[in-house]
């Protein structure tokens, strides 16, 4: 049995404020690369264990709608899974926006799909790791599409004791585009978050 | 232009994939040996020039985004790979099983000197593991497919085919919808229940029992019973059963599929009953007698009998009463007869006011008992008229047909005719 990581209120709100500004981050990378405009929610934080994700994504993403989900690992001193989540109607918009064509095809979206993950978790990612001083390193990401909202597969998941789940909300209404995110750390990258956060504090109260 | 000799060229020509280098503007400035050997294009025809002279063919809108992202996020950014291939065609040579002519890339476009603009694009084959999940993907259309239909041709059998299937001690586990249907029953009222409480009580124990000892056997079984349904009615099915073995090949389940019989039996009934006192007919008896000799084991004190019995002065009733009594007479008689005749003998209307039956498993003395019995049974009745009877016995002997055991019954039957009437005789 693994020891469960405590955060204290501090922690949290360290953790809440560097993802603001990476949120931030994105938010401004995709409206120079991507020409989209739009806004982006203050990041939820929580910590649960694998069934309490499950709850949650159910709770989060609509049971009603097919969605594009894509995956993204990242690696190093703190490592975890970058989840996009988009419906099948936005991903057609967001084809449509990236590729500029009326009926863009299947390839089209995964390829946008694709594109705006990696926009996204590169900003996010990124700004969150260079306020820690760290770096990481990003793995190929990969896009399914899963008919409703069970995006977790208990039992591929059984070793995970305790997730850090970091989730907030896109929207760009003017491309009809919006999604949910989910950042997601387990076990030991909780740890090694936690002691990041630690230096951090250190920084800031030295 | 000389590829320049040092160790990161040397390393960057080891690797066992492509790897360019180009800047925004598309133009190449590293093509790595990987990418000389599958494309055809040397280094020195490549470097200083632009992709676009050698594939015009790729979406640059595109690849100039990525790249832009990548420069500006300092971060690397991939194509998708999971479906068809959206950068440089790259042939491919593989023949014996080949789904794909040009090779499934994974590209990932990473910065490499972001001040000047260029990024390093590494591609990888991953044909063989794309041709893998196309392979998979028609395998899983077919199964699909199959288990659509499978699915369809299920609902079909269970919407129309009457259908039980038992576990291994013949408890009901599964019923079709039609079976259900079809006797009343409620979806699932009937699992767990033991298959011989559907069946009708009319089926000796002893035929169930070696129905079981078949299927025990592993044989297939098939024969026709009734079973009762919801409201109790009894209904007629020709049944066929078949035991299924698990992988470890013993008996685990039975499936039993049923068709209704109810109109044959009925045309069957018709065939062989009397319509007015609802005995079995001639021609049933005579089917029933004609296996009873074909037996072989039959001895003098466990052999069956034959006998004959007339209905004394029953013209008189009918002349003195008219017929629709003397109906009602042959109808009260057949009745008691029936109700005084052992389980397993056999009664049937011979014709006007004469009866038949056939006693199984008795001796001389046992016949003229049961005979005895019939002709007090009819004595004892009280009906608007005094009725009695006059009976013929004979007993079956080796070497006796059809024919002869019938005339001795007959000859015995004009015996106690003649010998005064209302008694047995036996020949």
């Amino acid at each position: 049995m693994l020891k469960r990581v405590e955060f204290s209120g501090d922690h949290l709100d360290v953790l809440r404020e560097l993802m603001n500004i990476a949120v931030g981050n994105a938010t401004a990378s995709i409206a120079d690369l991507l020409q989209a405009f739009g806004t982006m929610h203050i990041p939820k934080i929580a910590i649960s264990d694998i069934k309490g994700l499950k709850q949650y994504m159910h709770e989060t993403i609509p049971n009603e709608s097919s969605h594009y989900v894509t995956k993204q690992l990242f690696g190093g001193p703190l490592g975890g899974e970058f989840i996009f989540v988009i419906t099948d109607e936005v991903a057609i918009n967001l084809g449509n926006h990236l590729y500029d064509v009326e009926a863009p095809n299947d390839a089209d979206i995964y390829d946008a799909v694709i594109e705006l993950t990696n926009i996204l978790s590169a900003t996010m990612i990124s700004r969150l790791t260079e306020e820690l001083n760290i770096k990481v390193q990003f793995f190929l990401p990969s896009t399914e599409i899963i008919s409703g909202n069970d995006l977790i597969y208990l039992e591929e998941t059984a070793e995970y004791s305790q997730i850090i789940i970091i989730s907030t909300q896109m929207e760009f209404q003017n491309q009809n585009i919006n999604g949910h995110i989910f950042i997601l750390a387990k076990d030991a990258m909780i740890q090694s978050l936690k002691d990041l956060i630690d230096q951090k504090l250190e920084e800031l109260y030295a | 232009m000389k590829k320049p000799v040092d160790y990161p060229n040397i390393l960057l020509d080891a690797l066992e994939h492509g790897i360019m280098i180009v800047d925004e503007a598309f133009n190449v400035m590293y093509w790595n040996q990987w990418l000389e050997i599958n494309t055809g294009h040397d280094y020195s025809n490549m470097v200083g020039k632009s992709l676009l002279t050698f594939y015009p063919e790729i979406d640059y809108r595109t690849l100039q985004r990525k790249i832009r992202t990548t420069l500006r996020l300092n971060s690397p950014t991939f194509y998708d790979a999971s479906l068809t291939n959206r950068f440089i065609p790259i042939s491919r040579n593989k023949i014996s099983s080949s789904l794909l002519s040009t090779m499934q890339l994974q590209v990932t476009i990473s910065p490499y000197i972001i001040d000047q603009g260029m990024v390093m694009i590494a591609v990888y084959d991953i044909s063989d593991l794309h041709e893998l999940k196309l392979t998979l993907q028609k395998q899983m259309e077919k199964i699909a497919h199959l288990n659509s239909e499978l699915q369809h041709d299920k609902q079909i059998i269970d919407d129309n085919l009457l259908i039980v299937k038992t576990d291994g001690d013949f408890h009901i586990i599964e019923v079709s919808k039609a079976f259900n249907t079809f006797f009343g029953f409620e979806k699932n009222e009937l699992e767990d229940c033991e298959l011989q409480l559907i069946c009708s009580d009319k089926i000796p124990v002893s035929e169930y029992a070696q129905m079981k000892n078949t299927l025990q056997n592993g044989q297939r079984w098939s024969g026709e019973i009734e079973i009762i349904s919801k409201n109790g009615q009894a209904i007629w099915v020709d049944a066929v059963v078949t035991p299924w073995s698990n992988n470890s090949g013993s008996l685990s389940s039975y499936t039993a599929i049923y068709h209704d019989i109810t109109d044959k039996k009925r045309l069957e009934l018709l065939a062989t009953t009397d319509l007015l006192t609802k005995l079995s007919n001639r021609y049933k008896f005579d089917e029933i007698f004609d296996i009873m000799l074909m037996r072989e084991h039959w001895k003098t004190d466990d052999t069956f009998a034959i006998v004959m019995a007339d209905i004394d002065h029953f013209k008189q009733i009918n002349d003195i009463y008219g017929h629709p009594r003397g109906d009602e007479v042959l109808v009260k008689i057949a009745k008691v007869l029936s109700q005084t005749l052992q389980t397993g003998d056999v009664i049937a209307r011979w014709g006007g006011e004469e009866f038949i039956f056939l006693l199984s498993h008795v001796s001389a003395s046992k016949a003229i008992h049961v005979a005895e019995k019939l002709r007090m049974a009819v004595e004892q009745l009280r009906l608007f008229v005094d009725v009695r009877l006059s009976f013929g016995v004979s007993l079956f002997v080796e070497g006796d047909t059809h024919a002869t055991l019938l005339n001795r019954a007959d000859t015995a039957l004009y015996k106690a005719k003649k010998n005064g009437r209302n008694r047995v005789e036996i020949v």
